[in-house]
């Protein structure tokens, strides 16, 4: 499948080099690539404003209402705050790995929303395969957040990054088996055709069982409570974070809601339809999508209790993966045969 | 091999300055060893250089929590090294008190005890909204939230205001309906029964070798609470029952203190109907008026901690010795036996079912 894949990259990198308009092209994406970047940094901005009134409203508190109108401002106060701190890598750290280890996991979260087809005509990667080049990608996160903790040289970062890998075994399999029936069921991995093949029904009512384990996988990929057994805060402090001083913080910050909007893009897309909804335009959709998805998970983090790991591991081995199993011969049976 | 961790002093979940050493096998934990002594201010050697009067206001910062309890405590022994008797109605009053304290004080632990097994500070703001109406209470009473220095040899500073039962009797209908919600929340919650349950055992042997206290040693089936055993106030009078749990892992410990709280408000009602009329204020503050014998003096009350006991040498105008025996220390000290072989994560459940006050740990 990813030589596919591959030689499709290949070749599109060839057809955009061999072109005539190669600069035209470039303008293009580089325009989409700029459009796509303020959309994932207001989202993210409002994301994290929301957040922080919805759990204000769940635990009987106001939130933020003194800086700008119902405190809109306020984020970008802490914001502007936590950039005019200094910077600082402690002694024990593998500088290099450190510095790079955050923005390597912006990077590749906003590169991977590029590749997300945001309306049927736009998104980088229009190729066969674009769902498990999604995958296969986001499989980096939980690695870069093992480089950052064990970099980090903090005993604390480097349990979170032991964490983080056994986290890993436990949800990914069970997630991967998941997307094998989704594109079982649209008979191609082109996430354009996966959207356009929920047109009569989403798969969240084709596939409940497969919605839950990708969900509960999602979660953990996330690091959303009650998996956020990586920067548990009453345990390891911040874990893989606990070093990390304010200028990446704020990095850190933000590429928690950048992820968070890349999780919710994914569940809309494959689950719940896309972009397909009546009038307006089909980005608005998505976007709408995504967001009720993110609240209903920041209400979890208001609720929840946190797991702990040997039983994250039992749930994604004894539960998620015979769960996403089932669902994968159900679906063929129904489905597909 | 084995890892060393530092957790604390500064750490989100040690509840003050606590420092543990941690040795961990992995993720299983190997051995605990407190580190203490950050928050140590010498209480005891302050109380010796100040007169009979003066000391209420430190013993009540040995445990900001229930500042009440200690007060009462170091109170009690001044009275009985003055051979003071306690008037009927203050006996009444104290009990309704003592037992508000009770109830604010385990609401503050249940909220910082979830926020340790990581749920996100939601049930630590409604626990601590409950709390406050508490300390509303206590404020009508003594004029003050948190430091109320109202215990006098004999008495207390004045009588409750006029329509104190009514509005106790309210906030109590109020917190029982909470209460009991917070404990359908909690034990519907299979991560949380999952996370408490079979974690941190002691063994009802071990408590009592170890010389554990409080719900901690009712957690684990001995029925001993100084309340019942060494009966003052009003308590005998109340009908109280101490609530005893038989597992003694952190799920018994948080039962224990869940169904104390309701014991309490039983008991708050039924000291509402029994309190006689009559005068119930103490001795005024005058720094030279107490003057008690030369004799040793001991006397046990039940924090929500766990028994505090109090050895006091009484010289005439001030304690010549005095020494307490703080509930939150002996607790401490079972850290290293309840938490070996558990999971590093188990460990702030461990900790958070003991309900530890460092002021009251390092006095």
């Amino acid at each position: 499948m990813l030589t596919f894949s591959t030689s499709a990259i290949a070749n599109w990198l060839v057809s955009l080099l061999s072109s005539a308009s190669i600069v035209k092209q470039a303008e293009g994406l580089a325009a989409y690539a700029i459009g796509v970047a303020i959309l994932i940094m207001a989202f993210a901005y409002f994301l994290g404003w929301i957040e922080r009134k919805i759990i204000a409203k769940v635990q009987a508190r106001h939130g933020p209402t003194v800086v700008g109108k119902y405190g809109l401002l306020q984020n970008l106060a802490d914001f502007m705050k936590l950039l005019a701190k200094s910077n600082f890598f402690p002694k024990s750290s593998d500088k290099l790995l450190f510095a790079v280890a955050l923005p390597a996991m912006l990077a590749l979260s906003i590169f991977l929303i590029l590749l997300l087809p945001l309306t049927p005509s736009t998104g980088i990667g229009n190729m066969a395969n674009g769902l498990l080049i999604v995958f296969a990608l986001f499989a980096f996160m939980p690695l870069l957040i093992f480089i950052n903790g064990i970099a980090s040289g903090n005993k604390f970062g480097e349990i979170s990054a032991q964490r983080s890998v056994i986290m890993m075994m436990s949800y990914e399999i069970p997630m991967l088996i998941v997307i094998a029936s989704i594109g079982m069921l649209a008979r191609s991995y082109d996430l354009v055709n996966i959207v356009e093949s929920q047109a009569h029904i989403w798969y969240i009512f084709l596939m409940p069982l497969g919605f839950f384990v990708f969900f509960v996988a999602m979660l953990a990929e996330l690091e959303r409570s009650p998996f956020d057994l990586r920067e548990a805060d009453s345990e390891l402090i911040a874990g893989w974070l606990t070093d990390v001083s304010a200028p990446y913080y704020t990095l850190a910050l933000f590429l928690d809601y950048t992820k968070m909007f890349l999780g919710s893009l994914i569940v809309v897309i494959l689950f719940f339809g896309g972009w397909s909804g009546y009038g307006l335009l089909p980005v608005f959709w998505l976007v709408v999508k995504a967001l009720i998805f993110a609240i209903f998970v920041m209400l979890l983090r208001a609720t929840a209790v946190r797991m702990k790991l040997d039983r994250l591991l039992r749930l994604g081995w004894l539960a998620l993966m015979p769960l996403a199993l089932i669902n994968l011969i159900v679906a063929y049976l129904l489905f597909v045969m | 091999m084995t890892t060393k961790i530092n957790i604390g002093p500064i750490h989100p979940s040690t509840h003050g300055v606590l420092r543990l050493v941690v040795e961990l096998d992995g993720d299983t934990i190997v051995g605990v060893e407190p580190h203490i002594g950050f928050l140590h201010r010498g209480v005891e050697k302050l109380a010796e250089n100040r007169m009979y009067m003066q000391n209420i206001g430190y013993m009540e910062k040995i445990d900001y929590v229930a500042p009440m309890a200690y007060d009462d405590a170091y109170v009690a022994a001044v009275e009985e090294a003055m051979g003071v008797e306690v008037k009927e109605r203050a006996k009444y009053i104290r009990t309704i008190l003592l037992e508000l304290q009770r109830i604010a004080s385990h609401l503050l632990w249940l909220g910082t005890m979830s926020n340790d097994l990581g749920q996100f500070y939601t049930l630590f703001m409604w626990t601590f909204r409950d709390r406050d109406k508490i300390l509303r209470l206590l404020q009508e009473h003594a004029g003050a939230r948190m430091f109320y220095l109202n215990m006098r040899p004999g008495g207390v500073v004045r009588d409750l205001p006029p329509d104190f039962e009514e509005n106790t009797l309210q906030v109590l209908d109020y917190i029982e309906k909470r209460i009991t919600e917070y404990e359908h929340y909690l034990e519907s919650n299979q991560v949380f029964i999952e996370r408490t349950k079979g974690i941190g055992v002691l063994s009802r042997e071990m408590a009592i070798e170890l010389g554990a206290t409080g719900p901690v040693l009712r957690g684990s089936g001995v029925n001993y609470d100084t309340r019942s055993n060494k009966p003052y106030y009003a308590y005998s009078e109340l009908g109280f029952r101490p609530q005893v749990m038989f597992v003694g892992d952190s799920f018994a410990r948080y039962k224990v203190r869940m169904l104390e709280m309701k014991e309490s408000i039983r008991i708050i009602r039924e000291a509402f109907k029994k309190i006689p009329e009559g005068d119930a204020v103490g001795m005024p503050i005058r720094l030279i008026m107490p003057q008690a014998k030369n004799r040793i003096v001991t006397v046990s009350r039940e924090t929500p901690r766990g028994e505090a006991f109090i050895y006091m040498i009484a010289d005439k105008e001030r304690p010549y010795r005095l020494s307490i025996r703080t509930p939150s220390f002996i607790n401490l000290s079972l850290i290293d036996e309840i938490a070996k072989g558990s999971r590093l994560a188990d460990l702030f459940a461990i900790l958070g079912s003991l309900d530890l006050v460092m002021a009251d740990v390092d006095l």
